[in-house]
């Protein structure tokens, strides 16, 4: 059941097309659409099991006996990000009709639309690792697909590449990590991971393993400086923002770090690098957001901060900050996605992104002002909207920190009051104020754009006023599934006059009054916005790309430039260091000193052949060169002679002969040498050749071990005459114990005058037809 | 006798119908190729039959020159199916290119039936000649269009580089019989299993001689650094012979590198490991960054070959039963992305006329919507992405690295495959993104399409039925180390 219900988002994607095809645009979406209201249904029957503190584990076999598993695993955090990813969903199919309204490929947008989904439900509710990186890149890709739709720009594909390659990349080291994990505890699945967590933190690899999730779960959720990505994913159309990057996908490197926090959390290490890497990423969020114009960016960014804000939460650990993590996961579900489709249904009647070039909208369009204004308000954390819960706790977490408590807190008051200004971007300075002419003449958004936003809105609203619903379905269960014990969690809207509400009242007037002096903000940031450009993150994604180029670019000049030499000289080299390597490493350098028994004319051969050697290298006629590699051959077949080889000898002497008759043959119709070669390069052929002969010198030096075996000669003196009835042992052997390699020769001899005759026949026929010659 | 005759029936018949078929084209000339080639498809399948039916039980015969098992089997039947699947692809391609020769399949024969020796080589002198036949074929058809200097050129490259990567491994071999006095592999796996077990160091002779014979058995799989010849030979060479190449001499020369170092010098793991990790790491690293700005496809394959062979050597690198089974099971999909992926690149012609260009490849999502589909799915699969079956290739080696603590291995794998994703991705990208340029000829040819179909779906749905695959790996890989 919990299989078809994750995957029953490619299956009805796959004929998303047809759909759409048969019932139009806008009937088509709405039917599309009851797939993630049916898995919400399905989804939110697990509610009630699942606050009573219970969890349900599915298998299904995928690979047998291989440790892959098809596993899913409820419990509250899967649950709460199942409800959120089918509810949205639902809302954004709905959307997404209207706002593509007569787009030609818009079924094929479903295809990946829903594709997303149903990754995205097996990210969060797998249980085996392998399931989860498969999903876990299928989000990837389908965000690739999604972010690359609108291909017309050049800009959109690149960036849909970017962000492709950050998470992949990031991805890929999660995937060492969770193999590691898997090596470590002996189980692939996450459930039994985490129901030990000793076993990791006390392992020799607990950082490394660490390392690794985190580069991937940081790389997903957009943690500086990987943030870039993020606000260049922007390219995709507008309710994909609202669903992948805003409240879903990127969110998934925060389930991952929730995930694995009863495992590999509460460590220093664990809590100083998520609290400081969440914690700036928090402030840099907004801090950049406000020096945006188009609304998506500015959105964008505070999706940043809000994923950096989480980050920090599951830091820091203690019970109120996992609490305060689970609060502000929803609502910031909640008023984001509202606020992305808002900024579509702008975009889409009003017919621009810049918040500059829009204002007073509430009067063509109530509906969409009201929506914003319950959405905006819940970002800037104002009661009685659920925003303002989730940032109460939000300070009571950080003012109770074990570690960096201050600075944490200095950092979320900061980031409060930009919140609060980027809330008044986004909202009161399109809807309110002074009407300002927009490209599009303004006017209501259809139902089918506006009933994202007002649910949303709606829940916000519900939860804020209401927070004991939030806290007795999901906020609990959440809370305890990232603690990986039961947590007391007890929520109210009114905390009493404390501290973390003075800290919210600095930031909230802080905030005002820099919205009210945004522009003069902004222009005072120029200068920062062009350092972030050309020496940021960002830059260096680019720079980074440019060197692999470089990078590739010479490898061709120097290693593959098409000269058969230089692939000799690479391959001879390596062949001596290996040599070399392994003499030095595995012997004891000890050389054979004493040379006995060596001949007078065994010496003399080795010297005619060494003097031909040089005279080769040395002269500068062809001729003289073919003759004196003739002598080097002859003069090894002679040593062969001479170690009672006589046959090798034999072969030796007759390959030597014709190779020194082929080349006079085909060198004499050659021209005459010319001088190629400088001599810097001859001297560092002769280096290299010094270095072959020397290596391969010292290595038959150092081998002086040589075992003998018992040659086989005597078994054929032996046994040549009362086995085979002959006393001419070479003869017998010829024709009897070697019987078919004799008649193999003769054979190939055959061939080849059958060859030989067959070429002078064939050239004889073409001269008497007046053939080329 | 009849027992050694029975357990080489596939390559006796693979032999004597090639010969046979050498006589007919002989004799009727050029006009045969067409029926010499058809005949050649129908032998080829008839010589998987015969392995197919082969009872896996490990059997060696010829006084252990031969052997025949469970590994073998399996090798055997994906280097039979590139073998096959090239030929079929080549069809069209030498009508059109003007290099319609009867020799063509033929020469493709016998290079095959070296390389079902070379798997079943259980003797330093049965390699060498398995590896010798199928080197010469190769050579030979690598410069097969003599008309063109890029062919010839890189017939002439692959023809010395080979020659000294084949004297390398000579020169290896003699070492080891010079210090072992034998040469064959069970023989040689209790040697050093002795010197092993007496705690010794093998001698330096032998060491060296592993060396030698690692060093040519990596230039038959094209690992860095004896790579060069790769991107020229795939450049210059025709393009069918080109997909020919990377795909059965690959499994090949990888099923023979396993078979080496697994059963003669499987107790010498900690002598040769460290050389399997460099040049499985070079391999990575180059097959990664060169292919960055390449503009040829065949090019950018080369590279990515080189790469893919870095991955399976992790396999190999762990020394491990584990390790084995991931070499396998990645060079199974290997096999079926790069013959996939060669039978979209024979199909790019504009006008008449091969184009080779990665940027030919522009806006074919929306020319030939199912090639771009295909191609896209080979590509994501190379690249790694699940659920792709690229992917599980990648996992299995990674997680024998892992499990034999081949950290820095495991981390360089994970890091290359960033940087290729990059260039896979460009290909996307081009075909879905960019706008079109000239469309391709029409029509394929249905063998084309039944290629690129079957493959695209093999690696696609590869998640929904791993289990064949991954199941016959660890039955193969448990059946090399059983030796």
């Amino acid at each position: 059941m919990m299989l078809a219900a994750v995957i029953s988002g490619f299956l009805v994607g796959g004929v998303a097309p047809w759909v759409i095809r048969y019932l139009g645009d806008s009937r088509g979406s709405l039917a599309l659409a009851a797939l993630p209201a049916l898995l919400f249904v399905y989804f939110a029957s697990f509610v009630s099991s699942v606050a009573g503190g219970e969890t349900a584990r599915m298998v299904t076999p995928w690979a047998p006996g291989l440790d892959l598993m098809l596993s899913f695993y409820v419990d509250g955090l899967s649950l709460s990000f199942a409800l959120l990813i089918s509810g949205i969903g639902t809302f954004i199919v709905i959307y997404a009709g209207s706002y593509l309204h007569d787009h030609p490929q818009l079924g094929r947008f479903y295809i990946y639309l829903l594709g997303f989904m149903a990754s995205m439900l097996g990210l969060v509710l797998a249980d085996n690792i392998i399931t989860l990186f498969v999903f876990w890149e299928l989000t990837s890709l389908t965000s690739f697909l999604l972010i690359g739709f609108n291909h017309e720009q050049e800009k959109s594909r690149k960036l849909a590449v970017q962000a492709m390659l950050v998470t992949v990349a990031g991805g890929l080291a999660m995937l060492a990590g969770l193999i590691m994990m898997a090596v470590v505890t002996g189980t692939f699945e996450l459930s039994e991971m985490m129901a030990e967590p000793d076993v990791l933190k006390a392992h020799a690899h607990y950082t490394i393993i660490t390392i690794l999730i985190l580069v991937g779960a940081f790389s997903k959720s957009a943690q500086a400086p990987l943030h870039f990505w993020l606000p260049n994913a922007m390219e995709a159309p507008t309710p994909v923002s609202a669903y992948l990057h805003s409240s879903t996908m990127v969110k998934a490197g925060v389930y991952l770090m929730a995930r694995m926090h009863p495992g590999l959390g509460g460590t220093d290490f664990w809590i100083i690098t998520l609290s400081l890497f969440g914690g700036v990423t928090m402030f840099l969020g907004v801090f950049l957001a406000i020096q945006q114009t188009e609304i998506k960016k500015v959105l964008a960014y505070s999706t940043v901060m809000a994923l950096g804000t989480l980050t920090m939460l599951i830091g820091i650990g203690t019970d109120g900050a996992l609490i305060a993590a689970s609060v502000f996961l929803l609502a910031h579900a909640f008023y984001k996605a509202a606020l992305f489709l808002i900024a579509g249904i702008i975009d889409h009647e009003a017919g621009t992104k810049d918040i500059t070039k829009m204002g007073g909208l509430r009067h063509s369009m109530p509906i969409t002002a009201a929506a914003a204004t319950v959405a905006g308000f819940s970002l800037a954390g104002i009661p009685p909207f659920f925003g303002f819960l989730a940032k109460e706790m939000l300070l009571e977490a950080t003012l109770d920190a074990d570690l960096l408590a201050l600075v944490l807190t200095l950092l979320a008051v900061g980031a409060g009051a930009l919140v609060v200004a980027v809330a008044g971007i986004v909202v009161i300075r399109p809807f309110y104020g002074a009407k300002v002419e927009t490209p599009k003449k303004p006017h209501e958004a259809p139902m089918a754009m506006l009933v994202g936003p007002l649910v949303l809105g709606l829940f916000g609203i519900g939860f804020g006023l209401m927070p004991g619903l939030a806290e007795r379905t999901l906020v609990g269960a959440t809370a305890a599934a990232m603690a990986g014990e039961p947590v007391d969690v007890t929520l109210y809207l009114w905390h009493g006059f404390n501290l973390a509400l003075l800290l919210s009242v600095i930031a909230v007037a802080a905030g005002i009054f820099l919205f009210l002096n945004w522009n003069r903000v902004r222009a005072r940031l120029e200068g920062v916005k062009a350092f972030s450009e050309s020496y940021g993150p960002e830059a260096g994604y680019w720079r980074g790309l440019d060197l692999l180029n470089w990078v590739a670019f010479w490898q061709t000049r120097i290693l593959q430039n098409g000269y058969m030499r230089y692939y000799l000289i690479t391959i001879v080299m390596t062949m001596v260091v290996l040599t070399l390597y392994a003499m030095v490493t595995r012997a004891t350098p000890q050389l054979a000193t004493t040379l006995t028994g060596v001949q007078i004319y065994e010496l003399a051969i080795a010297l005619i052949i060494v003097l031909a050697a040089v005279f080769l290298g040395w002269t500068h006629s062809r001729l003289a060169a073919v003759a004196s590699l003739g002598i080097v051959g002859f003069g090894v077949a002679l040593v062969y002679v001479l170690f009672s080889a006589p046959d090798l000898g034999i072969t030796q002497v007759l390959v030597e002969t014709l190779t020194v008759l082929l080349l006079v043959l085909v060198l004499f119709r050659l021209p005459e040498f010319l001088d190629l070669s400088s001599n810097a390069v001859r001297l560092r052929d002769l280096g290299i050749g010094l270095l072959v002969g020397g290596t391969m010198t010292l290595l038959l030096l150092m081998i002086g071990d040589v075992q003998y075996f018992e040659p086989i000669s005597w078994y054929f003196v032996e046994n040549s005459y009362p086995i085979a009835q002959g006393r001419n042992i070479v003869n017998v052997i010829l024709v009897d114990f070697r019987a078919l390699d004799t008649l193999g020769e003769i054979y190939v001899l055959a061939l080849a005058g059958i060859g030989v005759y067959a070429m002078i026949k064939l050239r004889s026929e073409d001269q008497s037809k007046g053939g080329p010659r | 006798m009849t027992q050694d005759l029975a357990t080489i029936a596939p390559e006796l018949f693979l032999a004597v119908s090639a010969m046979a078929l050498l006589m007919l084209g002989v004799f009727r000339g050029r006009e045969s190729t067409g029926l010499v080639l058809m005949l050649s498809v129908v032998v080829v399948v008839i010589t998987f039959a015969l392995v197919w039916l082969a009872p896996s039980t490990r059997v060696v015969v010829f006084e252990g020159l031969f052997i025949r098992d469970g590994f073998g089997a399996f090798m055997k039947g994906l280097i039979l199916i590139g073998t096959g699947v090239s030929l079929v692809m080549s069809w069209r391609y030498i009508e059109r290119e003007n290099m319609a020769q009867f020799e063509f399949p033929i020469l493709i024969l016998f290079a095959t039936l070296g390389m079902l020796m070379m798997v079943s080589a259980n003797d330093l002198m049965s390699l060498y000649i398995g590896l010798e036949l199928q080197s010469l074929s190769l050579y030979v058809i690598a410069a097969f269009r003599r008309d063109t200097l890029r062919s010839t050129e890189s017939g002439l490259k692959y023809f010395v580089l080979g020659a000294l990567a084949s004297g390398m491994l000579l020169y290896g071999a003699s070492l080891i019989y010079g210090f072992t006095g034998t040469t064959n592999f069970d023989d040689l796996a209790a040697a050093f299993a002795e010197t092993r077990a007496a705690g010794e160091m093998p001698s330096l002779g032998i060491i060296v001689g592993l060396v030698f014979m690692a060093a040519g058995l990596s230039f038959k799989v094209s690992a860095v650094p004896f790579h060069m010849w790769t991107p020229d030979v795939y450049e210059g060479a025709p393009t069918a012979v080109t997909a020919f190449f990377a795909s059965a001499p690959k499994i090949a020369a990888m099923a023979l590198f396993g078979r080496v170092m697994m059963g003669p010098f499987g107790d010498l793991v900690a002598q040769w490991q460290q050389i399997i990790i460099a040049i499985s790491i070079l391999s990575m690293l180059l097959g990664a960054f060169a292919a960055i700005n390449q503009t040829s496809i065949k090019r950018l394959m080369a590279y990515s070959s080189i790469g893919h062979v870095g991955y399976a050597l992790i396999g190999l690198a762990a020394g491990t039963e584990a390790g084995i089974q991931g070499l396998i099971i990645y060079m199974t999909i290997y096999l079926v992305m790069n013959l996939g992926t060669f039978a979209v690149i024979l199909c790019m012609r504009q006008k008449g006329r091969m184009v080779e260009g990665i940027d030919d490849l522009r806006g074919l999502s929306r020319t030939h919507p199912m090639m771009a589909a295909a191609m896209a799915i080979f590509m994501f699969s190379m690249a790694g992405i699940p659920p792709l079956a690229g992917f599980f290739g990648k996992l299995y080696v990674f997680l024998a690295a892992i499990e034999a603590e081949l950290y820095v291995l495991a981390v360089i794998g994970v890091l290359t495959s960033v940087v290729g994703a990059f260039y896979y991705l460009r290909i996307i990208k081009l075909m879905y993104f960019d706008e079109p340029v000239e469309a391709f000829d029409r029509p394929f040819g249905r063998e084309m399409n039944l290629v690129m179909g079957v493959a695209g779906a093999l690696i696609l749905l590869f998640f929904v039925f791993p289990s064949p695959i991954l199941e016959g790996a660890e039955i193969a890989a448990a059946a090399l180390l059983a030796g």
